[in-house]
Formats: structure tokens, C-alpha cells, sequence
């Protein structure tokens, strides 16, 4: 153990002494933290509208039904709509003739055009306008019926004021089973996002290392010091150990970053934080196994970029793995990011503690150990090869 | 040059891991992750644990209006503990309405319904939320119109008779399904855009490396002492990024639209846009170059570069921004290749493209003028 930790403090002083290697490993990712951060922060919305009439009764009235419901709403022109649902931009868009407003004013039925966008969250999205439309249209047949029932419309509309407000609210509360009970919005299944998204980046940081490992076999490192009384097995974990300092730090800086600064949420901070250590050892031995494996950094690099992009798009973090196949759900367990994302699930959509994810840390744990196993191995039979 | 790099990455394989097993690999992943061809993600039927009084009007209503949803298949089965029930992976989700739903509704007193999900809660399943929200909405408009009929005067006759009486949908709202944009990309076509433009920024960053390789080996101060013009390694070094970026994009592209069936239009307009995006990313590691010292850090700031503007291209998901934000996300060269895409796959050709050519060949005019601005830190080694 001595041996491994002299091995990683050489390659981090290595590191440290370059002082700008300190910008670029913890500045740098500050550009990640306002990216994630604007993305995954401030409180879960239920899908981005575009209306294109706010001026109108029917306008506002929607406006204020769907804001009502924590949809987002923003004012657009009917042709930049289509192009901003083209883009992904906004999830839904509502268009609104004149023949619509006038009908609205005159109480007869009113059709609007609803489209869609191939967003995610466009059929959730859709199904919050639909409901807005029947809340607008409720409205409309409470005053209809009152009137029929004698009440004077200015009576009716303001006796229906004052009882939506005294009446209790009825809506549904979105309980999770590890019992915790959660607004809707806060439930969307879709917030491991940010957690994906910090995975993806923790991997590609620490396979970058398998570079520094075929630099130093290059320059005869390794083998001088695998003359000493040193088995490969402790130099592959020295190295492996500088690494994930490195990464582990990286993902640790991000998380803590877009917390503070932007409120996105990831459960149990400290819980989330040991799950990206872990995962950064996995991450590591990756390293060590491409840079024994490769002799050229550029190939090395290559692979490295291809792997991360591979398995984080079969972990689940490109597209969310609840709406993986089944087939695929299996396969996406023979995978590090796969076992990460579910513990960053559990911590964030079940407050769980880390009891409950020792499971999940436990297969990262044995990836982790297969990695600089064959780090190890293969470290060895690279020595016999001319570089 | 150009040459003798290209040969050397065949030699040393990074040419064949970056521009045909790295994009073969990904695309064949992406086609399985994603459903094929299919613009709608396809709605899972939902398994329902029902606990609720069966001499409850209104609750029955309820589970009987989830249960005869058209856009997708929802089955409720009793059961004594839903919550457990969805705990053990009996179903998904879990709907509890505790007895008394229908006399408090006419009453105006507070009931609470509840909703469990477990780890199987998916699109489906926040769909069915949003329906149950809209279905109690309407449920208590009732008694509201009660409350408002006692507020009015009308008497405590006329306010049952209201509250029993489902609300008249004469002067009813609906929605009527709006064409989409044909520039719009399906699901499936858009990630590909995506994850091209992003695996594009690491493919061109490989140029990168090999000049700050060359320059701690030695052999760039070696080539700097030869007569030739000093522009013309960094042009070389540029030049087989660009070559390697237009095989790699056209792989992808290729791969894609074949696996998934997404056709991305006139071959002519696609590969002019898979251009201007491969200059806008080469130009980026112009910067990269005169920043980093080392390979380490030239893969550091390559990595973290590609992944913000493929974040906020919209590589992963479709990042929903207007006004300012969208105005700043609108500069990012993998957003705007996407955009391109999307405008060829609807038919656009050459001249439809302006806009998005326009703005890659901005972000390559800018990222070479800023290269030019910032100081050489490497040249100081």
C-alpha cells in the first residue's frame, strides 16, 4: 500500500507542478457546472409551451391556467413556433386564430391547434395543455350553469371566484414506495440528467489518463521501476490511485458547483458524492487497461472517447433507461454506467441513503477490481513490446 | 504533410479507431438504446393497483375514465396494499382513493388522492399523473359550482342538483393535433445529428494532440527550422483533422440514416453543412493549441469543450431556451448543424441553408481570430 501511494503521489506532484494543469482541471469545468446547472437547476418544470396569442381573453386565460400547473409559457409568433419545436426548443406549441378568440368570447365550442415537438417531454407536455383546455372549458359551463340557474352572470362569476377559493384543492399526490411523498413536478423520471451528464464527463476525464501511463512506459518509467522490488499489480493501482484523484475531484467539483450555484438536486450530497468516487475508480482501471493496451496516445485517446461514448449511451445516460427494451435493460447491467445511474435513481428519486445503494456500489466496486486486474496483466505482457 | 500524418495514424490505427470503429460502434449502440424509426416514443401500458371503495361513485368513475384512456393500454387490478404491490414489481403504479371521495367532493371538504410510483415509472406513467390531475380538476369543478351556487343565493336545492350534474361540454375547448414543421427531426433523427457534431469536436481535437506530440518530442522546433513557411504546419495539422472530421461525420451520417431510416435529404446540401460544421470544429482547436502546454492538458480542455457544446447543442436532449439564451445556444456550431440537418431532411436544399452555414462559418471566423489573439503558451516550452 506504501508502494501504491508513493506511486500516485509522484504522478500527482507530476501533475500539481504544472501549475496550469490546476486552471484546466478546476477552472475549466466551471463552463460544465453553468451548462448543467441552467439546465438542471432551479426546480423541475412540467414542459415548455409556446402560445401565439397572450392578448386575448382565451390567451390569458390559458397562460394562466398552464402557469398555474408549472408549465412554462412563452409568448411566439405561429411560424417561429414550428421552427422552434423543429429545434427541440419547447415541448409544445398552441395556435390560436382569431376564429378561436371569437368563438371563446361568443361561449361557442373553440378548437386550437396543438402540435407536438419529438421532445421527451412533449406527451406529458400535451397532456398539461389538454388539461388546461378542460379546466378553461369547466369554467366556462360552471358560469353557463349557474346562469341557468337563475344567477346573474356578474353574480355567477364572482360567487364562482370566491368558491374556487374556499373550496379545498383536489390533486393528486405523487407518493414515491420508499415512502416519501413529492410534488408532481419533482417526479418526472427524468432527473438523472444531470447526474448522466456528470458520469459521462467523470469517465472521459479519467480515461485521458491512459496517456500519462503510455508516456511513462515510453520514457522507461514503468520498467525502472518494476526493477525495483515492485510488482506490476502496485504500480497499475499507484497510477490508477493519481487518476482518480484526479477524476473523482473533478466530479466532486462539478456536482458540489451546480448545486451551490444553480440548486440542481442530487439527493444526499454526500451520498451522490461517494457514488461518483466509486465510479471513478471503475473509471480509472478503464484507464489502465487502454494504456497498456495501446502504445500511442492519440490511438489511445480515440478508443478512450469511443468507449465513454458506448457505454454511457448503453448505460443509460444519453437516453434515459427506463425507456430502454428489456432486452436492452439487461445488457445495460454489464455496463459501469448502467450500475451508476440506477444508484444516482435511487439517491435522487428515492432519498436513498447509502445502505441502499451498497448493492449498487458493490458491482461498481467489482468492476472496478476486473479493470486494474487486467490493467495489471496487461501492463506485464507490454513490457515484452518494443514502444 | 497531410500525408505522412494520415499515414502515421493508419500505422499507430487512430485514424480507423476515430473515423469507422468509433462512429460504427456508436451508431449501432444508439440504434438499440433508441426505438427505431419511431418519431412518438411509443407509450408502455401501465399495470394499475387500485385500492379504492367500490360503493364510491366518483372513484369509480375515475379508475373507469384511466382505465378507457385510447393512448395507451391501462389495466387496474384491486388490490389490498398498492404500495406493496408496486414495491414487489406487481405494477407500476399504485392509485389510492380513500372512501368518502364522492360525499366530500359534494360537501366541499378536502380528500386527498394518491398516486404510487416505483422504479418502473416511466413516460406512461407521468402521462397517467397528468390525466388523474385533469380527471380530479373536473371532479372538483363540480362542487366548486355547488359552492358558487350557495355563494349566489341560489339555495342548497339547486347547489346539490349542480353538483350532481356533470358540467355541460357544449361550449367545450378541445385540441386539434397541428401539423409539425417538416424541418422537424424525428427523436431518433435528432440525437444522431446530435452525437455526430459531438463525437466531431473529439475527432478534429486528434489533430491537436499530434502538434503538441510533435512539440514535446521535439520534432516541431525540428520542422519549424526547415524552410518552409511557418504557417504551414498548423495548416497541415488542420488540414488531416478536417479530412479525418468529413470521413468520420460522413460515417456516422451514413450508419445512421440507414439504421434508423431518417433520411437526411439531398446528399449535395448534407455534405456542404458536414463541411462548414468539420471548419467550425477545426477552427475551435486552433484555440485548444495555443492553450494547452501539454497532451494532458490539450485532452482535458478537448473533452470538456466537446461535451458543453454538445450539452448545450442539444447531443443528449433538446435543450428547451428562448430569448437571449436560445440567441447565445443559436452561435454553437453542433446546434446549428443539427438545425441544418433538420432543414435538409424537410426538402431544404443549398440556399435554404443559409442561415446555419452562415453561423458555422461565423464560429470558424471568430474561434481563428481569437487563435491568433491568445498567446502561444506551448511555445514557450
Amino acid at each position: 500500500m506504501r508502494i501504491v501511494g508513493a506511486i500516485a503521489g509522484v504522478e500527482l506532484r507530476r501533475f500539481m507542478r504544472d501549475r496550469s494543469n490546476i486552471f484546466f482541471t478546476f477552472v475549466f469545468p466551471l463552463l460544465l457546472v453553468v451548462v448543467i446547472g441552467v439546465q438542471f437547476g432551479g426546480g423541475a418544470s412540467n414542459g415548455r409551451v409556446l402560445l401565439t396569442e397572450t392578448e386575448s381573453t382565451l390567451g390569458q386565460d390559458l397562460e394562466a391556467a398552464l402557469t398555474a400547473a408549472d408549465v412554462t409559457v412563452d409568448p411566439s409568433g405561429a411560424e417561429e413556433a414550428g421552427e422552434a419545436l423543429a429545434r427541440g426548443r419547447a415541448d409544445v406549441a398552441i395556435v390560436i386564430s382569431a376564429d378561436d378568440v371569437a368563438a371563446y368570447e361568443g361561449g361557442d365550442p373553440v378548437q386550437v391547434e396543438v402540435i407536438q415537438a419529438s421532445t421527451n417531454g412533449a406527451q406529458t407536455a400535451a397532456q398539461r395543455v389538454q388539461t388546461a383546455l378542460n379546466e378553461l372549458a369547466a369554467t366556462r359551463a360552471q358560469v353557463a350553469s349557474l346562469e341557468d340557474a337563475g344567477a346573474a352572470p356578474e353574480t355567477a362569476e364572482q360567487a364562482l371566484e370566491t368558491a374556487e377559493s374556499t373550496v379545498p384543492s383536489l390533486q393528486v399526490e405523487v407518493e414515491d414506495t420508499s415512502g416519501i411523498s413529492q410534488a408532481f413536478a419533482g417526479a418526472t423520471g427524468f432527473d438523472v440528467g444531470a447526474a448522466s451528464q456528470v458520469l459521462l464527463f467523470v469517465f472521459m476525464a479519467a480515461l485521458a489518463g491512459s496517456g500519462t501511463l503510455i508516456e511513462a512506459r515510453r520514457g522507461g518509467v514503468i520498467a525502472r521501476t518494476l526493477a525495483a522490488p515492485v510488482g506490476t499489480g502496485s504500480v497499475v493501482a499507484g497510477q490508477a490511485l493519481g487518476r482518480w484523484t484526479i477524476a473523482a475531484f473533478q466530479g466532486a467539483y462539478v456536482m458540489a458547483g451546480t448545486s451551490l450555484l444553480f440548486g440542481v438536486t442530487w439527493g444526499s450530497l454526500p451520498v451522490a458524492l461517494t457514488v461518483v468516487a466509486v465510479f471513478a475508480v471503475v473509471a480509472a482501471g478503464f484507464a489502465m487497461v487502454i494504456g497498456s493496451l495501446l502504445d500511442n496516445e492519440g490511438a489511445a485517446s480515440g478508443l478512450g472517447v469511443g468507449v465513454s461514448l458506448v457505454l454511457a449511451a448503453l448505460g443509460g445516460c444519453m437516453f434515459p433507461q427506463e425507456l430502454f427494451p428489456d432486452a436492452l435493460r439487461t445488457v445495460s447491467s454489464f455496463t459501469p454506467h448502467g450500475w451508476g445511474y440506477r444508484a444516482f435513481a435511487e439517491v435522487q428519486r428515492h432519498d436513498a441513503g447509502l445502505v441502499e445503494i451498497l448493492p449498487y456500489l458493490g458491482v461498481l466496486a467489482g468492476f472496478a477490481a476486473g479493470a486494474l486486474l487486467l490493467g495489471s496483466l496487461l501492463l506485464r505482457r507490454s513490457l515484452s513490446r518494443a514502444i | 504533410m497531410v500525408v505522412k500524418d494520415l499515414k502515421q495514424r493508419l500505422r499507430d490505427k487512430s485514424v480507423l479507431i476515430f473515423s469507422l470503429a468509433v462512429p460504427l460502434a456508436l451508431m449501432s449502440v444508439l440504434n438499440l438504446v433508441i426505438p427505431t424509426g419511431a418519431d412518438d416514443i411509443e407509450l408502455e401500458p401501465v399495470s394499475m393497483a387500485v385500492s379504492v371503495d367500490p360503493d364510491d361513485e366518483l372513484a369509480g368513475v375515475v379508475v373507469s375514465s384511466l382505465t378507457g384512456l385510447s393512448a395507451f393500454q391501462v389495466s387496474a387490478t384491486d388490490s389490498e396494499d398498492p404500495r406493496a404491490a408496486v414495491d414487489a414489481g406487481e405494477a407500476d403504479v399504485g392509485l389510492i382513493i380513500p372512501p368518502g371521495l364522492t360525499e366530500d367532493l359534494r360537501s366541499g371538504t378536502g380528500h386527498s388522492v394518491r398516486m404510487v410510483t416505483g422504479d418502473g415509472a416511466g413516460l406512461s406513467t407521468n402521462v397517467l399523473i397528468a390525466i388523474t390531475d385533469g380527471l380530479l380538476g373536473e371532479l372538483r369543478a363540480r362542487s366548486v359550482t355547488a359552492a358558487a351556487a350557495v355563494e349566489a343565493g341560489l339555495g342548497p336545492e339547486i347547489a346539490g342538483e349542480l353538483a350532481q350534474n356533470e358540467l355541460d361540454a357544449a361550449g367545450a375547448i378541445t385540441a386539434q393535433p397541428g401539423q409539425a414543421s417538416d424541418q422537424q427531426l424525428s427523436a431518433g433523427g435528432a440525437l444522431i445529428a446530435g452525437q455526430a457534431g459531438l463525437f466531431l469536436m473529439f475527432t478534429v481535437g486528434f489533430g491537436v494532440l499530434s502538434m503538441v506530440a510533435e512539440r514535446e518530442n521535439g520534432t516541431l522546433a525540428r520542422l519549424r527550422s526547415m524552410p518552409i513557411p511557418p504557417g504551414s504546419i498548423v495548416i497541415a495539422k488542420a488540414l488531416a483533422s478536417f479530412v479525418l472530421g468529413v470521413l468520420a461525420t460522413a460515417v456516422l451520417l451514413t450508419a445512421g440514416s440507414l439504421l434508423f431510416g431518417v433520411s437526411f435529404g439531398a446528399a449535395g446540401a448534407v455534405a456542404v453543412l458536414v463541411c462548414c460544421a468539420v471548419a467550425a470544429a477545426t477552427s475551435l482547436t486552433f484555440i485548444v493549441v495555443r492553450l494547452a502546454r501539454t497532451a494532458e492538458q490539450a485532452n482535458i480542455v478537448q473533452t470538456i469543450l466537446a461535451l458543453v457544446l454538445g450539452m448545450s447543442g442539444g447531443a443528449f436532449f433538446p435543450i428547451a431556451a428562448s430569448g437571449a439564451a436560445g440567441a447565445v445556444l443559436d452561435a454553437n456550431p453542433i446546434a446549428a448543424f443539427t438545425r441544418g440537418l433538420g432543414i435538409t431532411a424537410g426538402g431544404g436544399e443549398l440556399a435554404d441553408l443559409t442561415v446555419p452555414v452562415l453561423t458555422l462559418l461565423a464560429f470558424a471566423a471568430v474561434c481563428l481570430l481569437a487563435s491568433r489573439l491568445i498567446p502561444d503558451r506551448g511555445a514557450s516550452r
